[in-house]
């Protein structure tokens, strides 16, 4: 099987161990993993910033550099988010989007759904893990069970958490623009906090967000991304 | 041109360009799971859920005399025109005759309602009973007869419509307010009793 | 504009809000979940997909035939006795009821809650026509003692704790500091009995308005409403043209799916049917019942070719109380009528685009809110509709329009990206907020993120991975 990993801009700079583990992650489940050296950002910024110009040459781009992907991953649920529900709009004159999309798929949801994997090894046993819900993961791939098995198939306890579905104030911009009330949805998150080992996410945003808020405060748990937990539970 | 010349002129320049949809027809009230319990004790259970209180009454003088001897713990008593029916409570009754009010005076108040609906638990008043019977009392009795509890509120809803009096009131419990600090509290303007009085359907009962 | 703030404010507003009045964010908090718990009780209960997809589809239909509608309607409500008014603004609606009250003489009036009456600022104006005004829902009494404008469009008080109300209603009403909920309650009650039984005029929305029978339908819980449009000789419903639906039977779905998911209740509490006047066999009821229908804005809405959407709102409050943005604040920052979701797209028609900014960028894009809208509006879609609209209008900041424009311009540069990350990484946030002044915010509340010691594209280049 072949996959081109798409690390995308926010994670290409601030998580890129996160990166390299899921490449880690998929050679060792025997898949091969090749990198389009032109990627750079599939748009979603300008897009929610109301630019669809640039949303759109940046669209452009994006799917020009992964036309001759077969499977194509990401380390985050927003920008597969962004490809699959407003490509085929942006780029509603190339036919080849629609299926192009329909390939591409963030980390957890290609390991459970593609490759019908959920128990990659033993190494989080005795883990108390909180994930956090990103919000395009959730309501726009619909990703939410995928994760759980992942992290609980490599031994660990996900615990409950009032608020782990509510969006933790990045929305990308926004946190810049309104960084109040971004902070205070932050908190809002780490106020209801349980007692655990590691907070995890799809979304590197979201973690970048949630540990930033949590930095300046003084609190919370460690923060990790899916990806690097999960090569950890590997366990090797 | 008028106001109403120009709004709906604006309106069908909006329209102009736009796709008309079809109605999707009748709303059918659809459960997620089959509802097999009888129309009345689906409108008690909601009822009394909405914190209604309910007696049931197979024979209509039973009831009148329970109705009489309520209301005559009160001082004063408000009945509706309608609640005359089935004539036992009201001018046999010197004693209600005597503590009758208005409503605004009154401790009770009687009503007769049209009907009542199964699927949301409520009484379907009609103002031909008197408005202010029904609303300013505390304590409110309204008469039921189960035969014209509908199961459905869009089925009342087109029985009612053939021929609509000037205000129909669905009234599904005590008045109640959750807007001090998100606690309930009852009796905020209209009754804080609300007490059906169900009429069995004689053709029905056994 | 709501307690005197306006749109454009909404950051410095939300900002004092969550510094200073910390109590704000925890009842809003606690409400918006307590509302929402309820409602997916309640939408548990039913087929709600099946039930969306009707209210979807009949308001739809609706708005697409939205003059034969308003001019069936309007045949109706006239055999019924009552008479019509049509209203352009907002100012036009405020005549209209200065003409009605100079007409009977109107010395005093009971309001039931009506959003619409605040959008149209219906209050102030009797004031100034001496009419003496009472809020009757309790939560908008309570905000009427206080001098505050609603903050939620279902709850209008949910701001405020019972600690609040306390205080307010001992100094007003003369209860025990210690009051019970309940004792508090029979104090409002009892003060706004005189109000019902002496007002002139009952002034109320409409929820929706059937057409084929000309019926207004309101939904409450206290019983105020039934109060307010029953006992005064005058009754005044302003109507907002998109609330209508075509038929009674359409009214039972709409009542139901909104208390459903407004409180999760079967239905609220009390509804009232209204077609018009007293009929002569009718002990009591209104002498004379005035329906205005009000545009303010609306067919600009309907004009345009995605957010006329919008205008399918049953305003239930479902989105308010799933959003996490509102949630943090509450309504007022919003500085307008409606706030949450549905105030942000709705505000460009009503109030004009440059003036609801920056609202539509007031959300995180979360999609919280379109996964509970009753009637399926695409809320977030819809915020970027506007968003793409107010970049037209040339109402981006200038920083993020050029920030943004060098981004693409890069972004379709691999090699010139790559070159410039790694310039951003040598110059952490604290420095590259005077390069990118558009992410100068997020240090205000947040620490810097670290990037890390390596890009992954120059992992990859070296052979690391």
């Amino acid at each position: 099987m072949k996959v081109s990993l798409f690390a995308t801009c926010l994670a290409n700079q601030f998580y890129a161990d996160a990166c390299a583990d899921t490449v880690r992650l998929l050679r060792h489940l025997g898949v091969e993993v090749d990198v389009p050296k032109a990627q750079t950002c599939c748009g979603q910024p300008a897009y929610n910033a109301g630019r669809r110009a640039e949303a759109c040459d940046m669209a452009r781009h994006t799917a020009t550099v992964f036309s001759d992907s077969g499977y194509i991953v990401l380390p985050s649920g927003s920008c597969v988010g962004m490809m699959r529900s407003h490509y085929p709009d942006l780029l509603s004159e190339d036919e080849t989007v629609p299926d192009l999309v329909g390939r591409t798929f963030e980390l957890s949801q290609f390991l459970v759904r593609v490759m019908g994997v959920t128990k990659l090894g033993k190494g989080l046993e005795g883990q108390q893990i909180a994930y956090h819900h990103s919000c395009h993961a959730l309501r726009e791939l619909g990703v939410r069970d995928e994760p759980l098995a992942l992290l609980r198939g490599c031994g660990a306890e996900v615990v409950p958490w009032e608020a782990d579905e509510e969006c933790c104030g990045f929305g990308g911009l926004f946190s810049a623009k309104l960084p109040e009330t971004s902070a205070a949805m932050a908190d809002r998150k780490l106020d209801t906090l349980p007692e655990v080992d590691v907070l995890t996410s799809t979304d590197g945003g979201c973690l970048m967000q949630m540990s930033g808020r949590a930095s300046r405060r003084s609190v919370g748990p460690p923060f990790k991304h899916l990806a690097s937990l999960l090569w950890e539970g590997v366990g090797t | 041109m008028s106001a109403r010349d120009r709004i709906l002129g604006r309106v069908r320049e909006a329209l102009a360009e736009r796709k008309q949809e079809a109605h999707p027809g009748p709303f059918g009230g659809w459960r997620s799971e089959g509802e097999d319990t009888p129309a009345v004790d689906r409108f008690i259970q909601l009822f009394e859920a909405a914190g209604g209180e309910v007696v049931r009454f197979d024979d209509d003088a039973v009831a009148a005399a329970w109705v009489r001897d309520f209301v005559s713990k009160y001082d004063a008593v408000s009945m509706g025109r309608l609640a005359r029916w089935p004539t036992a409570v009201g001018a046999e009754s010197p004693e209600l005759v005597l503590k009758s009010a208005d409503p605004a005076d009154s401790d009770v108040g009687v009503s007769l309602a049209y009907g009542a609906v199964a699927e949301t638990g409520s009484l379907i008043m009609t103002p031909q009973d008197g408005r202010r019977a029904q609303l300013l009392p505390p304590v409110h009795v309204v008469w039921v007869e189960e035969k014209m509890i509908f199961p459905m509120l869009y089925q009342a809803l087109s029985t009612l419509g053939k021929d609509l009096p000037s205000a129909v009131g669905l009234h599904s419990g005590p008045s109640k307010s959750a807007d001090i600090g998100q606690i309930l509290v009852k009796g905020v303007h209209g009754p804080g009793r609300l007490i059906a009085v169900l009429l069995a359907d004689k053709k029905n009962s056994t | 504009m709501s307690g005197g703030s306006t749109p454009g404010q909404y950051r410095n507003e939300a900002a004092r809000t969550i510094r200073e009045e910390p109590q704000v964010r925890d009842s809003v908090t606690k409400a918006t979940l307590t509302f929402d718990a309820h409602r997916v009780e309640a939408f548990a209960q039913i087929d709600s997909e099946r039930w969306r997809d009707w209210a979807r589809d009949v308001k739809t239909h609706l708005l697409t035939h939205l003059d034969k509608y308003l001019e069936e309607a309007e045949a109706q409500l006239i055999a019924n006795g009552a008479k019509v008014h049509w209203a352009e603004t907002a100012e036009d609606a405020l005549e209209i009821l200065a003409g009605i009250v100079r007409e009977h003489g109107i010395k005093s009036a009971v309001k039931a809650k009506s959003m619409l009456s605040e959008e149209l600022r219906v209050n102030p104006h009797l004031e100034k026509l001496g009419v003496d005004v009472r809020e009757t829902d309790l939560g908008e009494y309570i905000l009427q003692l206080l001098g505050e404008p609603p903050s939620h469009i279902v709850g209008p008080a949910i701001h405020k704790s019972l600690e609040d109300c306390r205080e307010l209603f001992h100094e007003r009403l003369g209860t025990p500091v210690n009051a019970e909920p309940d004792e508090l309650a029979a104090a409002a009650r009892e003060a706004l009995r005189k109000d019902f039984l002496a007002a002139d005029l009952g002034i109320s929305g409409g929820n929706f308005m059937a057409a084929d029978t000309g019926t207004i339908a309101l939904i409450e819980n206290e019983g105020n409403i039934r109060l307010s449009t029953s006992l005064p000789r005058v009754h005044v419903a302003f109507v907002g043209i998109e609330k209508l639906v075509p038929t009674l039977t359409d009214v039972a779905g709409f009542v139901q799916l909104t208390s459903r998911a407004a409180t999760g209740q079967p239905v609220g509490n009390y509804v009232s049917l209204i077609q018009g006047p007293k009929k002569a066999d009718e002990p009591d009821g209104p002498e004379e019942v005035h329906v205005v229908l009000v545009d303010n804005g609306r067919t600009k809405l309907l004009a345009d070719d995605e957010a006329w959407e919008a205008l399918r709102c049953v305003r239930c409050g479902a989105c308010l109380n799933i959003c996490p943005v509102y949630r943090q604040t509450g309504g007022h920052a919003y500085g307008w009528t409606y706030s949450g979701p549905i105030g942000a797209i709705i505000a460009p028609g009503i109030l004009g685009l440059e003036e609801s900014m920056p609202l539509p960028h007031a959300s995180s894009l979360c999609g919280a809110c379109a996964d509970v809208c009753p009637v399926r509006i695409p809320i977030p879609d819809l915020l970027v509709h506007w968003r793409e609209k107010a970049v037209t209008a040339g109402l981006a900041p200038k920083s993020e329009t050029l920030g943004l424009k060098a981004y693409s311009a890069l972004a379709q540069r691999p090699k010139l990206f790559n070159t410039a990350g790694a310039i951003m990484r040598r110059a952490p946030l604290e420095l590259g907020g005077r390069a990118l002044p558009i992410l100068s915010g997020w240090v205000l509340e947040r620490a810097a993120p670290e990037p890390s010691a390596k890009s992954f594209m120059q992992m990859w280049e070296e052979g690391i991975v």
